[in-house]
């Protein structure tokens, strides 16, 4: 099973210029959904699922009033789709020490194809065989237009 | 000093915290479920790992217990997530969590604000994440709406 952390393989050195890419996911109105009630779910923490909103990531009436066209997706879903990539990429040692930067440079509506997207930008030897890699990170529609851009970078022991 | 109510409230170098928080593995497997992050570290570790992208919700958590009214009369749109983690946070661990007002500003007719928050070991005082979230206080932009009319 790939998810059994003693099948999963230790990443593979990467050189700088090397793209690795998501599956596109379709941003749709279940997944807005989920993220909108996982958070007050996470803020009761009482073992329950808890209904948010109205917030523009669920309501369309909501979001119009803000001057929106429809419901846009929390900026956030992209960036655990990114950190998710990362994940697949250099396994759990990304969650060890590192750092994410994303901005949301455009909306995301409902039903967009989005690709989560790293590219290698710097490679550097640490002390006792650890590498660090400096990413650029994105999500990208199905057009290739970015609408979150941002950073990362991860260490990886050796 | 404008906590109390409105997240809109809130002005540079208001201080939110810090305060002692315990993320649970229920919390982490729901945030994770959202996010389609079925990884064995956060799903089936004792105790879980919590992704760094969690902190956002320690900053929701310092607007909820600050500012009890809510966002104020404009919805509140996130800009940018930066996030710094220093060393793997557990479900179950003592945290204490602070939030720091750092800039409010305009920019091309839209209003943005900055906070810097720090997660650290309740037990150590060990810095152990360090996030900044930039927001924009209302995505209608009223100024470009007034030159239109």
């Amino acid at each position: 099973m790939a998810n059994n952390p003693a099948n999963r393989r230790p990443a593979p050195p990467l050189a700088p210029g090397q793209e690795i890419r998501s599956a596109p996911r379709r941003m749709t109105r279940e997944r807005m959904r989920w993220y909108v009630d996982a958070l007050p779910t996470v803020e009761a923490d009482d073992g329950r699922v808890h209904r948010g909103g109205p917030t523009i990531h669920d309501d369309d009436d909501y979001a119009k009033a803000q001057g929106l066209p429809g419901i846009i997706a929390d900026g956030m879903i992209s960036t655990n789709w990114i950190l998710d990539l990362m994940l697949a990429t250099f396994g759990p040692a990304a969650l060890q020490a590192g750092s994410l930067t994303t901005k949301y440079i455009a909306p995301v509506f409902e039903d967009a194809v989005l690709t989560s997207v790293l590219k290698v930008e710097a490679v550097e030897g640490l002390a006792e065989g650890r590498r660090r890699y400096g990413l650029k990170v994105w999500c990208e529609d199905a057009s290739g237009k970015p609408v979150t851009v941002g950073e990362a970078t991860v260490v990886i022991p050796a | 000093m404008a906590l109390g109510r409105y997240t809109s409230d809130l002005e540079e170098g208001d201080r939110l915290g810090p305060i002692e928080v315990t993320i649970s593995p229920f919390a982490v497997r729901e945030y994770c479920h959202a996010v389609e992050m079925h990884q064995p570290e956060f799903q089936d570790s004792l105790p879980p790992m919590v992704p760094p992208t969690m902190v956002h919700l320690e900053k929701l958590r310092l607007y909820s217990r600050f500012c009890p009214a809510g966002c104020g009369p404009n919805a509140r749109v996130h800009f940018i997530y930066s996030a710094t983690w220093h060393a793997p946070i557990r479900a179950g661990e003592k945290l204490m969590v602070g939030g720091l007002v750092s800039r409010r500003y305009h920019k091309r007719g839209r209003e943005y604000m900055d906070m810097d928050i720090e997660i650290r070991s309740a037990v150590e005082g060990r810095l152990l994440a360090e996030y900044r979230d930039t927001v924009v206080l209302a995505y209608r932009n009223e100024a470009a709406e007034r030159e239109r009319a």
